[in-house]
């Protein structure tokens, strides 16, 4: 028979064991830390910058001028090879070469082809219109590569005869160089992901929305009623490259530069109407005017002569270009 | 002289400490108390010694077996990403689909870069600074590598966004990953001066121990002398034999390893370490020069830092790297190589000059080819035969300084054992001397 005592002291043992067993266990301390990480640095294009101030530099007073158009030729082009003395051409000829400011990373415009190593696009076939009337030859050109922002100091400083690179013509920028005739009539729009319900530039506001810096595309998109974040970058295909990395919602600058991204990744789109009217003109530096009526002479004749329609069709024509009638041609005279 | 042993009472005697100081009164009893004094001395000095010696030999050991090994492999992850850097940049710069050598030496780069980044990681869990180098490594590595393939399959279709994803991939190398890779070298060769310092540095307690030692086997040896009239004790001379020997083996084989290390240092390590910056100054330059003719114009930043660079290479001024290098090595292959290299670097300053003028001057495509072309005068055959002279020239560093340090190491066979064994030695002659003497008092 088991006592009532006996049964306590039973009880109290096999309570006693499991508690002395659990007090072994009871270490304190935690498993070896894994190197859990919990925040990402993505790679970002060079020189990438989240709401730049404002560099509008001659906001002070900008005359209104009509910014499309220009000087108007004197008279018909001397022949190549055969530039009139003490004229900006005749020293570009005895030089032997043209120097021009271009861009190399805008598919369809001034881009390099990566098969072979030259650049191309529709501004580079203007470039080689004006080496072809001055030499007689197209390939008599040194290309010098600028972003968006060198381009006015560029010209400025003369480091370059002229600069093609899909450059807005505006009263500010008159203000510092001249203009050639309107080669080109683009107008800004929106590029997203195929899957994005954004339609349109109205729907921006807040979003993180990719610029190349010191370009006219900026300066909209500052001025937008719902105005985004903007992310500006040295070149346009680094907005494509931000975009394709999901770190950012969209790109908004002139349909042509878009439709150079659309051209080169299927997953983007092109959505809203174009908001803006950008006339492209060929930079020439402002003291050069015997220099710009020569551009606009080599201009109109390669409106006449079809190059212009030829180069058209064949960068821009796939694209859906708006029209394949060149913009006519207004003078200041 | 005989001293005057108190009578006191038995019961009197109250602990040991109270023993002690009674006896110390007594010559037998102060017999006694220096035998113990000058055992105990013996003891310290010998463990103490022994101790500081093991620990030198340690250091040279771990000098050998993972500080320069470290440091050495920090160098090569920089060498190794740095050259991928360039080696993509010039196989944008061929055009079309890049030649296979290219992208053969651009994908060995990068596992070489990935085998030294292990290597470099076995050993920093004490540096929180070094990890944090190594983390910043191997986390960006992987992403560094998806870029350039994504530049890669851009590049194929004869899209120019492969450029811009080139231009990501590159600004993340010299942002992130080189910089990272410089702090993780300049780690891991601090400590590995700091450790060579501490294998050169006198071990002054051990010398102030063997001193003390010194001085005390010879007071003990007079007093004996005053008490017994005896001129010597054999134990005690004995004894003083086995300390000076252990002192004079001692200072010997450490005159001789600090010697040696300090050989390692300047024909070795300083000479690596010399070399191993004109290596990353070379192999910057090299990346600076494609990627101006990548950026065709659009890259001021490119060209300013190759002519600060250069100036490391081919100066005139104290900077001149190659110079210093030159300076630093032993022995006529060492120079040879150094001045072949010297030699190299003014070519390579010639081409690139060239490369300018032609650029400047609109011959874009025979700037590219100078630059990148297999020519005996073009750029990349200069720096290529430059790398290997640096190369040759470093390994030769790294030889001298194993061969040096493994010397040094030499210097001090047997030292440890044979301490202890006299430190043995001389506790036996001072026991047996003493005891001799004490006989005398029975």
């Amino acid at each position: 028979m088991i006592t009532g005592h006996r049964v306590r002291a039973l009880a109290a043992v096999a309570l006693a064991v499991p508690a002395l067993l659990l007090t072994a266990c009871s270490v304190s301390g935690k498993p070896v830390d894994l190197a859990t990480v919990t925040s990402l640095d993505r790679p970002q294009p060079a020189g990438v910058e989240v709401n730049p101030p404002t560099t509008t530099g001659s906001a002070a007073a900008v005359p209104p001028c009509d910014p499309a158009a220009s000087l108007r030729p004197a008279g018909p082009l001397p022949a190549p090879g055969a530039m009139p003395g003490g004229t900006t051409m005749k020293t570009i000829q005895d030089r032997g070469r043209l120097i021009a400011g271009v861009d190399q990373n805008t598919f369809l415009f001034g881009f390099r082809n990566p098969t072979s190593n030259a650049l191309e696009g529709f501004d580079i076939d203007r470039v080689r219109d004006v080496a072809a009337a001055i030499f007689g030859d197209p390939g008599k050109v040194q290309y010098k590569v600028i972003t968006s922002a060198e381009r006015i100091d560029a010209l400025k400083k003369g480091e370059v005869d002229i600069v093609v690179r899909t450059m807005t013509a505006t009263c500010a920028r008159w203000v510092d160089i001249n203009f050639s005739a309107t080669y080109y009539v683009a107008g800004q729009r929106v590029v997203v992901d195929r899957s994005s319900p954004i339609t349109g530039v109205d729907q921006l506001g807040g979003k993180r929305v990719c610029a190349a810096k010191g370009s006219t595309s900026i300066q909209k998109l500052r001025e937008a009623p719902a105005p985004p974040e903007v992310v500006a970058v040295d070149n346009w295909s680094d907005c494509l490259v931000m975009l394709q990395q999901g770190q950012v919602a969209a790109v908004s600058t002139d349909d042509t530069i878009l439709s150079g991204m659309v051209a080169q990744d299927p997953n983007v789109k092109l959505v809203g109407p174009r908001f803006t009217e950008e006339p492209y003109g060929i930079g020439i530096p402002k003291q050069n005017e015997d220099m710009v009526r020569f551009v606009n002479g080599v201009l109109e004749q390669s409106v006449a002569r079809g190059s212009w329609a030829a180069s058209y069709a064949k960068w821009l024509g796939q694209a859906g270009g708006p029209a394949a009638a060149p913009p006519a041609a207004r003078y200041r005279d | 002289m005989v001293t005057v042993t108190p009578e006191r009472p038995a019961d009197a005697r109250t602990g040991p400490v109270g023993r002690v100081t009674r006896s110390a009164v007594t010559t037998p009893g102060r017999l006694s108390l220096v035998a113990v004094a000058l055992l105990l001395v013996t003891a310290v000095t010998g463990i103490v010694a022994a101790l500081t010696l093991q620990a030198k030999r340690d250091t040279l050991d771990d000098l050998v077996a993972h500080r320069e090994p470290l440091a050495a492999a920090a160098q090569q992850i920089f060498r190794s990403l740095s050259d991928a850097d360039a080696t993509a940049a010039s196989a944008f710069l061929s055009g079309g689909v890049e030649p296979a050598e290219l992208r053969t030496r651009y994908e060995f780069d990068i596992a070489q870069a990935g085998s030294a980044l292990a290597k470099a990681s076995t050993d920093v869990g004490g540096d929180p600074l070094a990890s944090a180098q190594v983390e910043v490594l191997s986390q960006q590595l992987p992403v560094y590598s998806g870029l350039v393939e994504t530049a890669r399959a851009n590049n194929r279709q004869g899209f120019p966004a492969g450029a811009a994803y080139l231009r990501e991939a590159s600004a993340l190398m010299r942002s992130k990953l080189l910089p990272a890779a410089e702090k993780l070298y300049e780690i891991d060769y601090d400590r590995l001066q700091t450790e060579q310092e501490s294998a050169r540095s006198v071990p002054w307690v051990v010398i102030a121990l063997v001193v003390l030692l010194v001085a005390a086997l010879v007071a003990t040896q007079r007093y004996l002398t005053r008490k017994t009239n005896r001129l010597l004790n054999v134990g005690l001379v004995v004894a003083s034999a086995a300390v000076l020997v252990s002192l004079v083996w001692g200072a010997t084989a450490l005159l001789l390893m600090s010697g040696h290390v300090a050989d390692a240092e300047r024909n070795g390590s300083q000479q690596v370490d010399v070399l191993v910056q004109a290596r990353i100054n070379s192999l910057k330059c090299r990346a600076d020069e494609t990627l101006t003719l990548v950026a065709r114009g659009d890259g001021p930043g490119y060209e300013q830092e190759w002519q600060q660079l250069a100036a490391t290479l081919v100066g005139d001024g104290e900077q001149n790297l190659l110079r210093q290098a030159k300076a630093l090595a032993s022995g006529d292959a060492a120079t040879g190589e150094v001045q072949q290299a010297v030699d190299n670097a003014a070519a390579w300053a010639d081409a690139h000059r060239r490369i300018r003028e032609l650029d400047e001057g609109g011959q874009y495509e025979d700037a590219v080819k100078t630059a990148i072309g297999a020519e005996p005068n073009s750029s990349a055959t200069a720096f290529g035969k430059l790398d290997k002279n640096l190369l040759t020239a470093l390994n030769a560093g790294r030889e001298e300084f194993f061969t040096k340090t493994t010397k040094a190491g030499g210097a001090l066979t047997g030292l440890v054992p044979g301490v202890a064994v006299l430190a043995l030695v001389a506790a036996a002659g001072i026991t047996l001397g003493i005891r001799e003497r004490l006989r005398e008092y029975r």
